[in-house]
């Protein structure tokens, strides 16, 4: 593994882990916006017009982008958090530097009018389609809740409303700041070439102009808020929590992670033992999610309508306990064990390394082999979790729940 | 590439299979027990989610919660499905603690301790199990699919039935895990970095029996499901549409495998450029390939909202027909450079190298190298994919929709 950077003069960030062994490799994009970086008036233009790059350039319309990327047989897609949208494809060392190419053109997508009209229709049915799927509605929901006001609150998705109400000019000037080279990190892994990789940005992307880009960082405490929405269909109560955890950049982050796996992983956690393995809970998990200049641990909790006080009441239980007592040394050696192999797994696949170079470039403008992480996981004591046991308290934390009717 | 497959017989019949894979450090195992849902006796429907939980809950000398443990303590990733033909249950790993893992897994394979307390808690929570499907019906759409399009028993649900859940006794449970944890039909597959020899010795000692036992045939029964909606005020129409198709022996396989991927291999594929891209109907459409050993066929979902449900199923079942009337060149050669790219990067990953070498061997009994899928897909041409689409017209469609509005 070798690592390679290279800031092109207009800001644009080019970082390589060239491992020459790898049967593939990844490359992507990294845009540093998502739905926290938008105002009211155009919440859902990050998701909306990561659809939109895929509706090609003044040269390319989308059956050919599409044609294009099938050709090579790549593995290629998009997503957009609160705070990230990222491009990416997984081929064949000998396509790398075709589909490269291809991205960085759709990176200065043509926008047009007719493409954006025809792919409202696509957003509201992804919208209609989260609406059907509680576990994912909840956390959304929840999030807004906790967030009360602060950007991070922000749906990715936006509402039908506010994606009717988008026009196409909002998007492009939208995208004229946010998708300055400044703000973006080309990223390629595995069995890649180089020179090859930096002389592509430096023909296709030296052009793009640099701006002034902003975004809020500002600390959330969270609401706290408890609230329930009743949906007549659903037929298991879908709960979530959230509480304030340490940001991305905070070196306290290996322990928050490993903090929800002690109390939420989804086998072997407290959670499990006192919810699932009981059968009180269909599932429940804790997760610990890392952001620019925030963070949260989210819980998701299924379970019927009879056993939903049961549940609270063991939930608070279970957080009472870690603040009183703490957790064992045996609990967190398992949770490394845990974390450790998982990590391991995950970046034997390029597409799995791709991911965390990227972010942890665009956190933290830092390249870290897989080494630092594991040593840094490593280097957790009891203590550092209990420290921030002690400083959020994840005892005290925002509900949210959708289910059935109650009968009362 | 590797290319080497493993493969060991024991005296009793049992399978292990091995692909070494020269650059990772973990590995990944299955046990393929032949207890999967079509092979469960009548009126048991589910037990095999209660067996793939019960067998967790305590074995060997070890209660559930020291099981539990000691497996977080290898920090393995456990992995368990029901499916038609098999119970699977396996794990990914750092590879220096394989051998603890399999001694465990014998332990919970052939010594479950099978407690009544445990096992009111595993039925509890497959019944749970069922209830969730409820709020997921993009899942439940596509296993009410199964189950009208298969003949019986083999579409049977893997998740159960609440009625049958509800009288199913610990007593019945042990007798099915009795007859069906059938050693002489188990199959073992590993992939990744691991030592054969030690590996078979190991298995040799933990699963060697004397009796060879053969395995009980299904005999399935034709049924004439066509179309079954089922109501649900959720915010999408979920839509589900299976039509038969040949089987993975079949010389006429790998024609239908291109076939699928020229309706749905990528984003050119025609399912997405006709309904999605051209006419914005669906933001979820694809079909795949899905074969069983006794039957196969080619199963495609789109969630749609009330207004574009009855356009949307017209326009897949026009796509399906419109197919044996011609296909380019270009979309061929789209379709398997589509299929030989997936099969390369998929082979990177020690679970899924797994899984495959595992089904294969149960499909076909023998394992297929990568280089002979790949020469297979290469055979294939324009004039072969029409004639085998002119010589197995799709004709008869099973189609399941849930949703708010029922369909044509």
């Amino acid at each position: 593994m070798e690592f390679k950077k290279k800031i092109l003069a207009n800001g644009l960030a080019v970082i390589g882990e060239i491992n020459k062994s790898a049967k593939s490799a990844a490359v992507g994009f990294f845009v540093k916006t998502g739905s926290r970086d938008e105002t009211k008036e155009i919440n859902g233009v990050s998701h909306f017009l990561e659809h939109m790059l895929f509706k090609g350039t003044e040269k390319l319309n989308a059956f050919e982008v599409n044609e294009a990327f099938d050709r090579i047989g790549a593995q290629f897609n998009a997503f957009t958090s609160e705070e990230n949208t990222v491009f990416y494809a997984a081929v064949l060392p000998e396509y790398l530097t075709e589909v490269t190419k291809l991205w960085a053109e759709l990176m200065r997508p043509a926008l047009k009018d007719e493409d954006f009209n025809i792919e409202k229709n696509v957003i509201k049915e992804e919208i209609a389609m989260y609406k059907d799927l509680p576990s994912f509605d909840v956390m959304d929901r929840c999030r807004t809740l906790h967030f009360d006001g602060h950007p991070c609150g922000n749906s990715v998705l936006g509402s039908e409303e506010s994606i009717d109400n988008l026009t196409a000019e909002q998007m492009r000037s939208y995208f004229a700041n946010r998708y300055a080279p400044n703000n973006m990190v080309l990223v390629c892994v595995g069995n890649a070439d180089w020179e090859q990789i930096c002389s592509i940005a430096e023909t296709s992307c030296s052009k793009w102009q640099k701006q002034v880009v902003e975004r809020k960082l500002e600390h959330c405490p969270g609401s706290k808020k408890r609230e329930r929405v009743e949906k007549p269909n659903l037929a298991c109560e879908h709960i979530c929590l959230m509480s304030p955890a340490v940001s991305a950049r905070d070196p306290r982050r290996f322990a928050s992670s490993l903090l929800a796996t002690v109390v939420g992983d989804d086998v072997g956690s407290r959670f499990f033992w006192e919810l699932v393995d009981k059968a009180l809970a269909e599932a429940a998990t804790m997760q610990f999610g890392a952001m620019d200049g925030t963070g949260a641990f989210h819980s998701y909790i299924r379970c019927s309508s009879a056993n939903v006080r049961k549940v609270l009441d063991t939930i608070n239980g279970i957080f009472h306990g870690l603040s009183e007592s703490g957790i064992t040394d045996d609990e967190l050696t398992k949770a490394k064990n845990k974390t450790l192999s998982a990590l391991v797994i995950k970046n034997e696949l390029p597409m799995g390394r791709l991911v965390d170079v990227g972010f942890n470039w665009t956190y933290l403008e830092e390249y870290r082999t897989i080494a630092d992480d594991v040593n840094a996981i490593r280097a957790v004591t009891v203590d550092d979790v209990h420290s921030l046991i002690e400083q959020f308290n994840p005892g005290d934390f925002t509900q949210l729940s959708i289910g059935p009717a109650q009968s009362t | 590439m590797a290319e080497r497959v493993d493969k060991h017989i024991l005296k009793n019949g049992m399978v292990i299979l091995g692909e070494p894979m020269a650059t990772v450090e973990s590995a990944a195992f299955d046990f393929m027990l032949p207890a999967g849902a079509a092979l469960l006796p009548d009126g048991c429907c589910g037990a095999g989610s209660v067996i793939a939980d019960w067998i967790f809950r305590g074995a060997g000398d070890r209660n559930s919660r020291q099981l539990s443990d000691a497996l977080d303590g290898l920090g393995l990733h456990r992995a368990s499905s029901v499916n038609s033909s098999h119970i699977t249950i396996g794990a990914s790993l750092e590879a220096g603690n394989l051998a603890e893992a399999i001694d465990l897994y014998a332990d919970i394979i052939l010594r479950a301790s099978l407690k009544q307390d445990q096992f009111e808690l595993a039925r509890q929570l497959a019944i749970d199990g069922v209830l969730a499907l409820d709020d997921d019906p993009r899942q439940k759409v596509m296993l009410k699919l199964r189950e009208q399009f298969y003949p019986s028993p083999l579409g049977r649900s893997a998740v159960g039935e609440i009625d049958e859940l509800k009288t199913l006794t610990a007593e019945r449970t042990r007798q099915i895990i009795k007859n069906k944890f059938n050693l002489s039909q188990t199959i073992f597959a590993v992939a990744g970095k691991y030592n054969f020899d030690a590996i078979c010795r190991q298995i040799e000692n933990l699963f060697e029996t004397q009796q060879r036992t053969p395995a009980e045939p299904v005999k399935p029964v034709s049924k004439a499901g066509k179309y079954m909606h089922l109501h649900n005020d959720g915010a999408q129409v979920h839509i589900g549409l299976m039509t038969n198709t040949v089987k993975p022996t079949d010389k006429d396989y790998y024609n239908a495998r291109v076939a699928v991927s020229v309706l749905s291999g990528g984003m050119s594929a025609r399912l997405f450029t006709e309904v999605r891209e051209k006419r914005g109907l669906c933001y979820a459409i694809g079909a795949r390939y899905h074969g069983l050993k006794e039957a196969a066929g080619i199963m495609c979902y789109a969630g749609t909202t009330p207004e574009n449900a009855q356009e949307t199923l017209d326009v897949i079942m026009a796509e399906f027909k419109r197919l044996s009337e011609g296909i380019s060149e270009e979309e061929i050669s789209r379709a398997k450079v589509g299929l030989k790219s997936s099969l390369i990067l998929q082979s990177e990953s020690s679970s899924s190298r797994a899984g495959g070498i595992g089904s294969d061997y149960y499909m076909l009994g023998k394992v297929r190298s990568l280089d002979e899928i790949k020469n297979k897909i290469e055979e294939t041409s324009v004039d072969s994919v029409l004639r085998f689409l002119r010589n197995n017209k799709f004709k008869d469609f099973t189609v399941v929709t849930i949703g708010p509005k029922c369909l044509k």
